[in-house]
């Protein structure tokens, strides 16, 4: 569904990608690990298109359409979301001035305001400015609301566990699972695992504790070096922590 | 250096390139009939509209009454509630003479100006309105100056008073005619606000590109009153000066004072306001908000603070979407008392694309994304907002993400 070959960034002429490859297939949720500034965020903006990430090699191809050049708003009306780590405060915008016009038929579903507003209690969000004194959970939590109203079939998730506190970090598994379970709310119930696709960006690994994931990639350095079963992978990190990483790619490169 | 003193010298050189050629507006219209209701008013769709877009409802049979001036002719709905009278200024000083002397350019000054000069001299029309003792008014009053005929000059005169304790929120929609491209528009607005009473008053503007409006405002705040001007334009004329003043005369007296608008290219917009604060205890507050797509924009704001115990703030802020045109902020503060506390802030800017990237993220187009935040730049706490002038400010913020001019 996603495809990237070999991804060249750069930011203010200086690279912070490094040849990325990255394939992740319809129906699959693939988990990016990392240490802080090994690149995850800057992959997860370049592959939403924003604009101060300049590809300078390489392409992204989604459902085989390369969008590397498409603006950030194409690439949502293609079908990609994202929840951002840092989302900018929006002062004198209340989020539900940005909930009507994204989706105004939700709000008049009494379905909708029971199941998405009263349960993952954002309710009382809407009339405050956007991210505007919002606690690092409450971002999260608003970001995935906001993704719940369009339902993109592939979602970005850029640390959606950091700043998250364990009663908070249950509830955003909770709104993941439901937005990842898209195509079975829209009639592919022959498929069991009809869902959508995306990747999720975390350093801690904390949320996987929640979603069901079906590959892990590793970043170091601008690059990904290192993928495979996440559940292994995520209980090394957390044994070894990604120095572990560190030294494994160093004897890689001098065995080659 | 050459290009810092261009700059430097801009916002007046504006002014003076904006330079008003009066010659070229007609003489001040007779008046038509005296006065008359709007059963017998006929306007089209695209006039109904451009009232609308000023907030104002000419048949919604609402209890406050209306006013209208259309060119020269009064029309009128006469209010339901006892109390409450609106009359055409003309017709108000033959009902009660004494008026004339007690409120007659007791607010502003004749001498001011040519324009007060031309308003006194022509024995301008407009309103009379009164609210009595202790009657409060629930529902907007509206009220609306009407263009309708290319390079006329619309010359009015108001007056409203509040008797002690009266309430009053009044909507004056100040507009011309869809197609309409220039006129003059002048015009003196007097207020006297009593003891304890408290009007709201919002005015609405929406002008053709080539209009020239001198409005001259003044309100007398007596003992715990309290004054609170919106002002609003939708669009721009080429060339507007409104700077009212307002004096705090009793004591506990307070007034609040907030502008929006939006600038075009070859526009020249001087909005301010000063406050008196004489009596004790008074309090002003002047809120500006400007966006800028062009043209220039000067926000004065001078509050003084002559009593014990005056408090004031300015806040001036301004958004430029363009990069040609100037925006000019002001915020003024006198102290004229050892115990007066006053503050100001001023911040200008361009948008930030981090958050119009953010919006876009999340399924709005570009322009979406910059009409939002203009919105909610231009979304401040206001007094008196009803539906109708939240719509306004969706307009305005619609203009700028469509970078109309």
């Amino acid at each position: 569904m996603l495809t990237i070959n070999n991804l060249h960034v750069s930011v203010k002429q200086k690279e912070v990608l490094g040849g990325v490859n990255l394939s992740i297939p319809e129906n699959e949720v693939h988990a990016l690990f990392g240490a802080n500034g090994s690149g995850k965020s800057v992959l997860i903006s370049t592959i939403m298109g924003y604009p101060e990430y300049k590809v300078t090699r390489g392409e992204i191809l989604f459902r085989g359409q390369n969008i590397t050049e498409l603006n950030i708003d194409e690439r949502v009306k293609l079908g990609l979301g994202i929840s951002e780590q840092r989302p900018p405060t929006i002062k004198g915008v209340k989020l539900e001035y940005l909930v009507n016009l994204l989706a105004p038929e939700k709000m008049n579903d009494e379905t909708f305001r029971i199941k998405m507003l009263e349960h993952f209690g954002m309710d009382k969000f809407l009339n405050r400015n956007i991210n505007d004194g919002f606690s690092g959970g409450e971002i999260k939590k608003s970001e995935l609301f906001l993704l719940l109203l369009t339902r993109p079939d592939f979602l970005v998730l850029d640390e959606p566990d950091s700043g998250v506190d364990p009663e908070h970090l249950k509830m955003i598994g909770a709104m993941i699972t439901e937005i990842l379970q898209k195509k079975k709310q829209e009639g592919e119930r022959c498929n069991p695992q009809a869902r959508s696709s995306g990747l999720i960006a975390t350093h801690s690994a904390e949320i996987l504790n929640y979603i069901h994931t079906d590959k892990a990639h590793i970043m170091l350095d601008g690059k990904i070096c290192c993928s495979g079963n996440p559940a292994v992978m995520m209980e090394q990190i957390r044994a070894l922590g990604y120095s572990y990483c560190i030294e494994c790619q160093h004897a890689n490169q001098e065995e080659h | 250096m050459e290009q810092f003193a261009g700059i430097m010298q801009d916002a007046k050189m504006q002014k003076n390139e904006a330079g008003v050629d009066y010659s070229r507006f007609d003489n001040i219209e007779e008046a038509g009939n005296s006065f008359s209701s709007f059963e017998n008013l006929s306007l089209n769709n695209e006039d109904l509209g451009s009232l609308k877009a000023v907030g104002i409802h000419l048949f919604d049979n609402a209890s406050p009454g209306k006013f209208l001036m259309y060119g020269a002719d009064v029309y009128r709905s006469i209010p339901q509630i006892p109390g409450v009278e609106i009359i055409p200024l003309k017709e108000a000083f033959k009902i009660y003479p004494e008026i004339k002397e007690k409120y007659y350019f007791r607010a502003v000054d004749k001498e001011q100006d040519e324009f007060t000069q031309t308003a006194f001299n022509e024995a301008a029309n407009g309103y009379f309105i009164r609210v009595k003792e202790n009657v409060i008014v629930d529902e907007p009053m509206q009220t609306a100056m009407f263009m309708h005929r290319e390079m006329s000059t619309m010359c009015i005169h108001n007056i409203v008073v509040l008797e002690d304790g009266a309430q009053l929120n009044l909507i004056t929609g100040c507009t011309s005619g869809c197609s309409l491209k220039g006129g003059l528009h002048i015009a003196v607005s007097e207020h006297f606000i009593g003891k304890g009473a408290k009007l709201t008053n919002t005015m609405i503007h929406n002008w053709g590109a080539d209009f020239v409006v001198h409005p001259r405002t003044a309100t007398i705040v007596d003992e715990n009153g309290r004054f609170v001007s919106n002002y609003y334009s939708v669009k721009p004329p080429k060339y507007i000066e409104n700077n009212p003043s307002t004096y705090l005369r009793g004591k506990g007296a307070n007034a609040k004072y907030l502008t929006v608008l939006a600038s075009f290219p070859g526009t020249y917009c001087d909005i301010g306001g000063t406050v008196l604060m004489e009596g004790e205890n008074t309090g002003a507050e002047l809120v500006a908000r400007a966006v800028n797509h062009g043209g220039t924009v000067i926000q004065t704001g001078l509050l003084i603070g002559a009593a014990k115990n005056a408090r004031a703030h300015v806040d001036c802020s301004g958004l430029m979407l363009s990069d040609k045109g100037i925006i000019e902020a002001i915020p003024g503060l006198r102290a004229a008392h050892p115990e007066a506390r006053m503050s100001h802030e001023a911040a200008i800017g361009r948008i930030d694309m981090g958050e119009v990237n953010y919006l876009q993220s999340k399924g709005l187009d570009e322009m979406q994304a910059i009409a939002l935040i203009v919105r909610g730049f231009l979304d401040v706490d206001i007094e008196g907002m009803d539906d109708e002038l939240r719509k306004t400010i969706r307009e305005i913020s619609e203009l700028s993400g469509h970078g109309e001019d």
